[in-house]
């Protein structure tokens, strides 16, 4: 009975190392600029991308591994994508092209 | 000098060493204060201090080339036909400027509204919060300068 009690209990941990593993970040847009330049995330973590000047923000990446445009948004709104993929992405704003900033996806 | 640093921004950003924009960039920059030296020694001397006057087309094309190599050229390419390096990301495809049958009234609505607000695609962002009033139409110039099926 203890031998399938610890057995259970080995499986749920491995069951729930996934959904553990995979954490949320978020980079902001504030001034004209992401609130960080780089970061530093593992295949399967979601990044929020969140507008926190009062004007818009056109978030899009053209790495090959996984090309995305989260569309314009506005003051307060916040789009999160889920790094599927491991490797380097630059990310953009495609109405403020001074903004760039590079997240590394490890496996 | 501000040429050269025009053409390097254009290189930097979009990857490219020709192309309409470039090219038109190339030529107005020896008009440029920067170059001063290089107009002197080719052209008369002039009293009023303007190469350009500033209400005139060629200045308002000619700022408007800037502010769409700035601004408008990742989605709609350095040749103004709607292929720029972010094109793929979006259906249906950035509108090929130089075919564009709208006139410039819908051109400067259409800048400063975004699609969305107008009918036409979301992914068009809406640069009147970016952009100045003189900034748009400035770049309604160009878009208009660059179009093939003027008469």
């Amino acid at each position: 009975m203890r031998i399938l009690h610890n057995t259970v209990l080995a499986a749920l941990a491995l069951l729930s190392l996934p959904a553990l593993a995979a954490q949320e970040h978020v980079v902001a847009q504030k001034d004209k600029a992401f609130t960080t330049k780089t970061l530093s995330i593992k295949a399967g973590d979601k990044v929020s991308f969140r507008n926190d000047d009062s004007f818009s923000h056109n978030i899009f990446s053209l790495t090959d591994a996984m090309p995305f445009d989260l569309g314009t948004y506005g003051s307060g709104q916040v789009k999160t994508v889920v790094f599927a993929k491991p490797g380097k992405f630059e990310i953009e704003c495609a109405i403020h092209p001074d903004m760039r900033m590079m997240i590394d996806v490890a496996p | 000098m501000i040429g050269g640093a025009i053409m390097r921004l254009i290189r930097s950003h979009l990857g490219v060493r020709g192309g309409l924009l470039a090219g038109l960039l190339a030529g107005a920059s020896c008009l440029l204060p920067g170059n001063g030296e290089a107009v002197a020694a080719d052209l008369p001397a002039r009293t009023d201090g303007a190469l350009l006057p500033r209400d005139s087309t060629d200045a308002a094309v000619f700022r408007g080339g800037l502010v769409y190599a700035n601004y408008c050229v990742t989605c709609h390419g350095i040749n103004a036909d709607g292929n720029g390096r972010a094109a793929r990301l979006h259906n249906p495809r950035p509108s090929n400027l130089r075919a564009s049958d709208k006139n410039d009234s819908y051109i400067n609505l259409i800048v400063r509204r975004g699609g969305e607000a107008i009918g036409r695609s979301p992914r068009m962002p809406p640069w009147g919060e970016e952009l100045t009033d003189e900034q748009i139409g400035d770049v309604v110039a160009f878009v208009r300068s660059v179009n093939v099926r003027q008469p």
